[in-house]
């Protein structure tokens, strides 16, 4: 019974480490943040009306820059992290991916582009979508973090709505052909060897009672 | 004599094994050699098996460390095959987060394909009662395995939502092997132990739920330090359960054995049992209403858990914001606890049924399932990891101890349709889980959280038939037993699934053994005030 209290007692020390360690983060919201303080750009490799990036193969250059309104916090960045995010059609019955005020638990950006020292001049980089980017809808957003690592400000490609300037993904289909045929093949063996197995045994027996 | 019919294959018309009440699947002892039993054909009956075994040559001592030919070999094959299985129907759980992104699902997507997966083995369970009446454990065994074997691999070829809820769903057929799994310990252990054996059996392959958590995710992060994108990779995670299939598959058809005395092919028929009517014994399941009682319960004991292996995984990912590998740790604890769980469950069934008999099974069953019900509703409303896990835990252990409990109930519901009321009630809980995710797992309507509590609720409120259930000769739990000298009788009770005619051609004689070796459901009280009278043996001259 020892080893139960035991257990018992580190659970609830570390839920009370948790909730007083928690309680900080828990506070940082996004409406806090600095709004356009950073104007992002993106162009796809491909433009047009229907025109779906590929993953995996198409680019996307993207550019970002003090705005030209300027910033009360620009004192403060430090680094610039860039990433793509989810628009809200692709967000739609997918809690995982859902918008949340609180920063920590905000879902709306998971994929990292890139993350640069800050300095006061325009930076850009050519970005390929990586082949674990899934099929969606999406912008960029550019963080401005602090030297505490949190985030001060941002600027994103598109509204505030989320509606202008959106580009459409294409995942990758993750088939292969060689894993195609050795699933046909380890198939065909199961059934294979079960019919093989089920006739000998039945002629045996036939063999058997006929003695 | 009436009771040896020699049949070359049974018919369609033949039950589950132990359906036939010439079988002493769950009665007490079988030491003496009545009337009643077959005389097998062999020439030193027990001699040649390495444990001790009965006249109908099934062992009497369970040793699970132990290979031996022809018992333990097929109990290790029997619970490695149904684990295996667990292992491939809840492949995906774990790996759904990379899925979902790969194949673009929402999550009523998702929802939809859990309802899938759980879903064919309904009907599955259903008929292998009957293949492994035709064909043997075996054979019952392998074809669910290397049958389904295929469609764990065709999830090379899923490209959207459609064939992934196709594929999850073909592949789900194979928790049939619950059923030949435990028809195959029911045909090779005595009924004195066979409650602890399909307890451990049963509790053991269900931890392949859980071990499913853990390989998946290790066998994807594997597969991706080899260069492989997430996207193929988890496609090819999934060779690793259906070759386990096949391997299992072979083993079983190799190694195994159908019966103690051999295959069900090459055995001269002569020695088996007479079969029983599948019309009767399917009214007769059907007809009594603790059988339905039973499909309820057993659809949120085990239902809970089957969706639990379904969504936990993905819930402590997305909700505490874990690893795929750490989320899948935690998930499988909820499935390793089987482990004891269930045997314990069918254990602490056993204990209270020697202290109050049939009462006690009743209640026990009762407070072990609304607890593991509560504990599910405080999971959901858990907001914190540590807390989310304790109660998981403590949900884990009521909810599995419930399903092996459970089973310490139905071998008593009938004697004539036994094997047909294990296999509804396995169906139940496929049934039940399968409700539970549509219900609550499926839309965007409930979070996560919200599904797990409300699963809780429901489970709770589904519980409660329990008093219901009434045995005239043992009582209910807020009922005493019927004061009636007639109908108080064991012997009435099972007596009353044979018409007149078939009584007078003595083949109930089997449920009357049964029904004096059931009196022990009587309580430790009754026992010790009530002396059993046997009607069918020879009293003592003096």
């Amino acid at each position: 019974m020892a080893i139960h209290k035991i257990l018992f007692a580190s659970l609830l020390i570390f839920s009370l480490i948790q909730s007083i360690h928690g309680a900080e983060k828990k506070e940082r919201l996004f409406k806090d943040l600095e709004k356009g303080s950073l104007e992002v750009t993106t162009k796809p490799s491909r433009e047009g009306p229907d025109v779906v990036l590929d993953a995996g193969k198409d680019k996307i250059s993207i550019t970002w820059k003090l705005s030209s309104t300027g910033s009360t916090k620009e004192a403060e960045f430090k680094t610039i992290k860039v990433k793509l995010c989810y628009a809200p059609p692709s967000q739609v019955d997918r809690p995982w991916r859902k918008t949340h005020d609180e920063l920590f638990k905000d879902k709306t950006c998971p994929h990292k582009i890139v993350a640069k020292p800050y300095d006061k001049t325009t930076q850009s980089i050519d970005w390929t979508l990586e082949r674990d980017i899934p099929t969606g809808t999406y912008f960029v957003r550019a963080y401005a973090v602090d030297a505490s690592g949190h985030e001060v400000a941002y600027g994103q490609s598109t509204d505030d709505a989320k509606k202008l300037n959106l580009f459409n993904v294409q995942a990758i289909s993750g088939r292969h052909a060689s894993l195609d045929i050795a699933s046909i093949c380890f198939s065909v063996f199961s059934v294979v060897a079960l019919v093989v197995f089920f006739v000998n045994e039945k002629r045996k027996a036939k063999i058997e009672q006929s003695k | 004599m009436a009771h040896n019919h020699s049949n070359e294959d049974g018919s369609i018309g033949t039950s589950l094994h132990g359906v036939t009440a010439r079988e002493q699947v769950f009665s007490f002892s079988v030491q003496e050699d009545g009337p009643s039993s077959q005389a097998v054909r062999s020439d030193d009956p027990t001699a040649k098996f390495a444990l001790p075994v009965d006249s109908e040559h099934r062992a009497k001592v369970f040793k699970p460390l132990s290979f031996a030919k022809p018992h333990m070999r097929a109990f290790h094959l029997g619970w490695i095959s149904f684990f295996t299985c667990f292992i491939s129907t809840f492949a995906a759980a774990p790996l759904v987060p990379v899925i979902r992104d790969n194949l673009n699902l929402t999550k009523t997507d998702i929802g939809n394909a859990g309802v899938a997966s759980v879903s064919g083995a309904i009907f599955s369970r259903l008929a292998m009662g009957a293949v492994c009446d035709l064909l043997g454990a075996r054979y019952g065994t392998a074809f669910s395995l290397m049958l389904t074997a295929p469609a764990v691999f065709s999830m090379s070829f899923v490209a959207d939502a459609g064939s992934y809820l196709a594929v999850r769903f073909m592949i789900g057929f194979c928790l049939a092997t619950f059923v030949s799994c435990q028809y195959w310990t029911s045909v090779m252990f005595t009924g004195k132990i066979i409650g602890l054996v399909n307890g451990c059996a049963g509790g053991w392959g269900d931890m392949g739920g859980g071990v499913t958590q853990l390989l998946m995710p290790m066998v994807f992060h594997v597969i991706k330090l080899t260069g492989a994108t997430p996207f193929t990779a988890w496609r090819f995670a999934f060779f690793i359960p259906g070759i386990l299939q096949i391997v299992m598959g072979i083993l079983v058809l190799t190694l195994g054995q159908d019966l103690p005395d051999g295959n069900l092919s090459t055995l001269q028929k002569s020695g088996q049992v007479s079969k029983d009517k599948f019309s009767k014994v399917f009214w007769f399941a059907v007809k009594n209403y603790r059988t339905w009682v039973l499909f309820m319960l057993y659809g949120f004991s085990m239902g809970v858990e089957l969706t639990i292996n379904n969504v936990i995984s993905g819930y402590f990912y997305d909700r505490f914001n874990l690893t795929l590998h750490t989320a899948g740790i935690i998930a499988a604890s909820f499935g390793m606890a089987n482990f004891f769980a269930r045997p314990f469950g069918g254990y602490a069934s056993d204990v209270a049924a020697r202290l109050f008999g049939m009462r006690g099974r009743l209640w026990i069953l009762w407070i072990l399932q609304t607890v593991g019900a509560l504990f599910c509703i405080w999971l959901g409303r858990a907001s914190s990891l540590p807390i989310a896990i304790l109660a998981m835990m403590l949900f884990s252990i009521g909810t599995q101890a419930a399903c092996g409990a459970l089973f310490g109930v139905a071998p008593f519901v009938s004697r004539r349709s036994l094997g047909l009321i294990s296999g509804l009630t396995g169906a139940g809980g496929n049934f039940g889980s399968g409700v539970t995710q549509l219900l609550f797992f499926s839309s965007s309507r409930f979070s996560t959280a919200e599904g797990l509590s409300l699963m809780g609720v429901m489970a709770v409120v589904c519980s409660l038939p329990v008093a219901f259930i009434h045995f005239p000769q043992w009582g209910s739990m807020f009922l005493r037993p019927s004061q009636d000298g007639e109908i108080s009788k064991e012997e009435h009770y099972y007596g009353a699934e044979w018409t007149e005619e078939e009584k007078s051609l003595g083949l109930h004689e089997g449920s009357i053994k049964f029904a004096e070796n059931s009196r022990s459901e009587r309580g430790r009280k009754a026992m010790l005030a009530d002396i059993p009278t046997p009607e069918t043996g020879s009293p003592a001259h003096v």
